[in-house]
């Protein structure tokens, strides 16, 4: 007990009397039981008054009726909370990229996930342009050098060979 | 997942060391981290305490419920950030985890105050009623010493308040109370022994 009161000043050492005091006094509460701790007594009118707020203070208890309506509220989000974890384990969640335009705090390095989205759809434009290009001059190839089969057909190609360039 | 609140306590007497328990709410946490429907085991437990701590520093009925709700709904879903942090120092009956619900509750109190913007003189007038909802039993001179104590605990500035209401309300420890108010140990027993002081002032004066 001497050994914990060396370096402290006096506020201190009677500080820790009362603390000592109150733990005993405090068990002695919750026990059910009047008995006085024994040991350091802090001085008499700290004494009393922790007597006296152990005994009088009012411990307070929310309504049954408050009780049960948050147990029923806290029931609730944690069956929320339950089967949104379910549906996570069904599958890895792929963070996707904002949508939005760009904002201030955007890497200035080209490291934006949004350009590499961007250069799959130009490319993959470029080659159905071409791929539909292709397709049309075969078309337009076919259809000139296949026989025209109505007499119809067969005029108007007549007129186009003949007319002058 | 909470970090492993396990401790080595090397043991001269023994062969190697062994492993003790050091937050006594720990069993339960873990449920709850394992199982959100489980936290009703922790709230059941600490209703009481969280509502009395609310009423006393908020002196409302309706606040109180409100703050109450807050907490418990605020550590339901952030009991997966909960990391446990209990030392030996802290003894066998430390619960972090209510250090860290108390925690929230006091952020909640400070945030309803804000919101309602309510004046200490308006909380030291309402403070003169002891509440409806003490049921007290016994005779009128008890509920006159418990009116009194509410009192005189009621004008006491901030920390000393709450530092009071800790101890002999919730009745906790010196280091859970240190960690709630974030003040060292050393700190919340001269509060509490100013506190006492105080209280001990105003009880013995015949104006009040």
């Amino acid at each position: 007990m001497t050994d914990t009161f060396v370096g402290r000043d006096a506020n201190e050492i009677e500080a820790l009397v009362t603390d000592r005091y109150l733990e005993t006094l405090l068990a002695a509460h919750a026990r059910g039981t009047d008995r006085s701790p024994t040991g350091a007594i802090p001085a008499g009118a700290i004494r009393s008054t922790a007597e006296r707020l152990a005994r009088d203070l009012p411990r307070l208890h929310p309504s049954f009726r408050f009780e049960e309506a948050l147990a029923a509220r806290i029931a609730d989000v944690a069956w929320r909370m339950r089967t949104s974890a379910a549906a996570g384990s069904d599958g890895p969640v792929v963070p996707l990229p904002a949508l939005a335009g760009p904002d201030e705090s955007e890497p200035a390095d080209g490291s934006d996930p949004r350009t590499v989205f961007g250069r799959p759809l130009i490319i993959g434009g470029a080659l159905t342009s071409a791929a539909l290009s292709l397709v049309g001059a075969a078309y337009v190839a076919w259809r000139l050098n296949r026989p025209a089969v109505g007499p119809m057909a067969r005029a108007v190609r007549t007129v186009a060979r003949t007319r002058p360039v | 997942m909470a970090r492993p609140a396990f401790w080595k306590v090397d043991r001269p007497e023994e062969e190697g060391s062994r492993l003790i328990h050091l937050d006594r709410d720990r069993a339960l946490v873990e449920a709850a981290q394992a199982d959100p429907a489980r936290f009703e085991a922790l709230y059941r437990k600490y209703l009481a305490q969280v509502f009395n701590y609310a009423f006393y520093e908020l002196r409302d009925h309706h606040d109180a419920e409100d703050v109450t709700e807050r907490t418990f709904l605020a550590a339901l879903t952030n009991l997966g950030r909960f990391e446990e942090r209990a030392r030996p120092v802290d003894g066998d009956g430390a619960s972090t985890f209510k250090v860290w619900l108390f925690q929230i509750a006091r952020n909640a109190i400070a945030e309803r105050r804000r919101r309602t913007q309510r004046h200490r003189e308006t909380v030291l007038e309402a403070a003169t009623n002891v509440p409806a909802t003490v049921d007290l039993e016994g005779d009128a001179a008890r509920n006159d010493d418990a009116a009194a104590a509410w009192r005189a605990v009621s004008r006491l500035p901030g920390d000393r308040r709450r530092a009071i209401v800790l101890r002999f309300v919730d009745e906790m420890t010196t280091a859970e109370i240190a960690g709630i108010l974030g003040r060292s140990e050393g700190a919340v027993r001269v509060l509490i022994h100013r506190a006492l002081r105080s209280v001990a002032r105003d009880l013995d004066d015949p104006t009040r």
